[in-house]
């Protein structure tokens, strides 16, 4: 497959020889495909291939997915999807926590494997975030701090703020309450889960229009919450 | 008998002479000295029944003095002109000593013969207790009280089911350490008394006592030294250890039998899980594999829009056999007690918002309706699991009712409880079976197949219990079927400790 014709290269990670050919038949024809059947594999290849994207199954028979994950960020900030049977939130924390991009349960649709393919490459082009955030009725100015929904201008207090310029930067892609709690507060803040709930819950108060029907901050429960 | 200090005795005892002899006096002019006697044993007879043996010896030698000084003549002297007083001194002091003997052995008879009574009632107390005793704590219980009142001794038990020691409420101020586990074992296996008054373990400050039921020792009393280190009282306790061996005996079989019992429905349930599992996996496979293989025909007759029909419905077919595994997943953890809550405070409007969210693709245009009461307390929860629990409660609802009607999804609070009702405008469910739509398997019956699993509200209604909550479902006054979820709001206190 000559790869100048292929606009990226994506190196698929599975055991099951029926998820690799049902992978290759999909995409094959977007980019240009590197297959690993481990974790050792995947590190290799990682490295020998230099991929746009990995698609990582979680349960490889020598080596955990998490520690590939966590090999991988050691040198590397390629997007990582993973695609998983493991539907447990907790599996899906590890992985966001560990590093990888985005999480897929398998079964998943074709539509939607593609869709977030696309997204995640998307982000990683994406060097510095646009300064104008548009999403419905909200708008947010990163550069000039300014909320506004519905054109009327919103007072965020600090923290607020802080918690959706960092949703707004990473608009799409699910934050792990700990990503979050690090990021807003310090890292001696993890185990404060309440700060994170209360001002979640009060910046819904703002920005939603019914925060029984959330447009813009979604939760994903057990795990974090994505900015739609 | 009542028991008084010695010193007191003997005053009474000189007391008692004194007054007889101040009766004596009295009476001296119209008595012959001879019958004053008479007093003087009254005397000793009241001080034997009253003051004990000793007192009343003393009371009798008291007397012939008294007798001799005071009414003997020569009067004031303890001389004496006739020598045939000597004999009624004699008889005085033998007939004083032999009164106060009876009396006094009398008086332990009767004694004796109450603490029997006292003994028997309370026997048989703790055979009534124990026959109430429908638990391990509560033959404890029994027995503890049983031996406090007969011997004011605290109790401890130790009790082994199969080799392991059964934890049982401590007793008393006795602490429970482990200072005496080498005793405790020993009276295990040799089946024999040890601790204060025996002759294994003699110095330790407790008696300690085998439970022995069908030739084993099950337990060991013990029993805080004391009265119930005497031998006297051995038998006694010998009796209640017989009475609770039997007892706990009881508690045993009557647990064997309820494990039985579950252990048989428990098989009942699982065949029929089975069958419906071969059903429900096996019927979408039919259909997929059936759909698969048309297409595949080299000779496939269908024109396009049969093949897209056909494929449509494998889809169909597959997703339905995945949110079946999903469902037997989620049961099957919910069933082997593999969940582990991880509650944490929530908010109502974000557990509705991720339920609704989680639906949202597959609402095809229909409405969901939410009415929030204003100012709804957090709750605890585990939300990713209860989220998965008000899904169900959602996809039941889409399921059996019609397209067109909206769903209406409602939170209220009161009595500290935060009330979340589902309603939507189906047939609702037939009389009678309000509890039954949350068993496993049940479907109400409806003329077109409608796809579920049997399984939602059945693990809906584990998720919340699981969250000490409850869930109803009624048909309501509108029309279509009202599930209701119920759950403590959560508590300044709660909240306070996670701060």
């Amino acid at each position: 497959m000559p790869e100048q014709n292929n606009p990226f290269r994506l190196l698929i990670v599975d055991d099951e020889l029926a998820i690799r050919r049902f992978l290759t038949t999909i995409l094959e024809d977007e980019c240009s495909l590197h297959l690993a059947e481990g974790g050792h594999a995947a590190l290799a290849a990682a490295a020998a291939v230099k991929p746009d994207l990995i698609l990582l199954d979680l349960g490889l028979p020598d080596l955990d997915g998490i520690e590939v994950i966590r090999r991988i960020r050691e040198w590397s900030s390629v997007p990582i999807i993973v695609i998983s049977v493991r539907e447990r939130e907790t599996d899906k924390v590890a992985a966001l926590d560990a590093g990888a991009d985005d999480y897929l349960a398998k079964p998943f649709g074709v539509g939607e494997l593609k869709a977030r393919i696309r997204a995640a490459l998307r982000r990683a082009l994406q060097q510095t975030p646009e300064p104008l955030f548009v999403s419905g009725d909200l708008t947010v100015d990163l550069t000039a701090r300014q909320v506004t929904r519905q054109g009327g201008a919103i007072t965020l207090t600090p923290t607020e703020y802080d918690i959706l310029r960092l949703l707004v930067t990473h608009a799409g892609k699910v934050l792990t309450h700990s990503q979050i709690l690090k990021q807003v507060w310090g890292i001696a803040y993890l185990e404060q889960p309440h700060l994170l709930r209360v001002n979640i819950s009060n910046l819904r108060r703002k920005i939603e229009e019914d925060s029984s029907h959330p447009q813009h901050i979604i939760t994903e429960p057990g795990v974090g919450y994505r900015l739609k | 008998m009542t028991t008084i200090r010695p010193v007191f005795g003997y005053l009474g005892a000189i007391l008692l002479v004194v007054l007889a002899s101040l009766l004596c006096a009295a009476v001296h002019p119209y008595l012959a000295p001879t019958n004053m006697v008479m007093i003087f044993l009254l005397a000793v007879v009241l001080a034997a029944t009253r003051l004990g043996l000793k007192p009343a010896i003393l009371t009798a030698l008291l007397s012939v003095v008294a007798f001799d000084l005071f009414f003997v003549p020569p009067r004031f002297s303890l001389r004496v002109e006739d020598t045939e007083y000597l004999i009624t001194f004699f008889a005085l002091f033998v007939v004083g000593v032999v009164i106060s003997t009876l009396v006094a052995r009398l008086g332990r008879q009767v004694a004796q013969v109450q603490r029997q009574e006292a003994r028997t009632s309370c026997l048989y107390h703790l055979t009534r207790d124990l026959a109430g005793a429908l638990d391990d704590n509560a033959v404890v219980e029994a027995l503890r009280r049983a031996v406090d009142a007969t011997l004011h001794a605290d109790l401890r038990v130790v009790l082994y089911r199969d080799g392991v020691a059964v934890p049982l409420p401590s007793g008393g101020q006795r602490p429970s350490d482990d200072t005496d586990q080498p005793t405790i074992a020993w009276v295990i296996r040799s089946g024999r008394h040890a601790g204060a008054g025996t002759a294994a373990f003699a110095d330790a400050d407790a008696t300690y006592l085998p439970i022995k039921s069908g030739g084993a020792t099950i337990g060991v009393m013990v029993a805080a030294a004391g009265q119930a280190a005497l031998r006297e009282n051995r038998q006694l306790l010998d009796a209640f250890a017989a009475q609770a061996a039997m007892a706990f005996e009881r508690v045993q079989l009557a647990r064997d039998a309820e494990e039985t019992r579950v252990l048989r429905e428990k098989s009942h349930l699982e065949q029929a899980l089975l069958n419906s599992i071969s059903h429900d996996l096996r019927t979408p496979l039919v259909t997929i594999a059936g759909a698969l293989d048309t297409l595949l025909a080299e000779d496939c007759p269908l024109g396009p829009a049969k093949r897209r029909e056909l494929t449509i419905t494998a889809l169909d077919e597959a997703s339905r056999l995945n949110r079946f595994v999903s469902n037997l997943l989620d049961m099957t953890r919910l069933e082997a007690g593999a969940l582990t809550l991880r509650p944490e405070p929530c908010e109502i409007d974000e557990l509705i918002g991720c339920a609704i969210g989680a639906v949202e693709s597959r609402l095809g245009g229909r409405r969901i309706d939410t009415s929030l009461a204003p100012g709804l307390p957090p709750v605890t929860i585990d939300l990713p699991l209860l989220t998965q629990a008000l899904v169900n409660l959602l996809d039941n609802a889409l399921r059996y009712s019609p397209p067109t009607f909206p769903l209406t999804v409602s939170a209220h609070c009161s009595h500290q409880t935060v009330f979340i009702e589902v309603q939507d405008r189906g047939p609702g469910i037939p009389a009678g079976e309000e509890e039954r739509i949350f068993d496993r398997f049940y479907r109400v019956a409806v003329p077109e197949q409608s796809g579920g699993t049997g399984l939602g509200l059945c693990i809906a209604k584990g998720i919340v219990e699981a969250h000490q909550g409850n869930i109803t479902a009624a048909n309501s006054t509108a029309g279509g079927l009202r599930v209701t979820l119920s759950l403590p709001a959560a508590t300044p206190e709660t909240l306070e400790e996670e701060a």
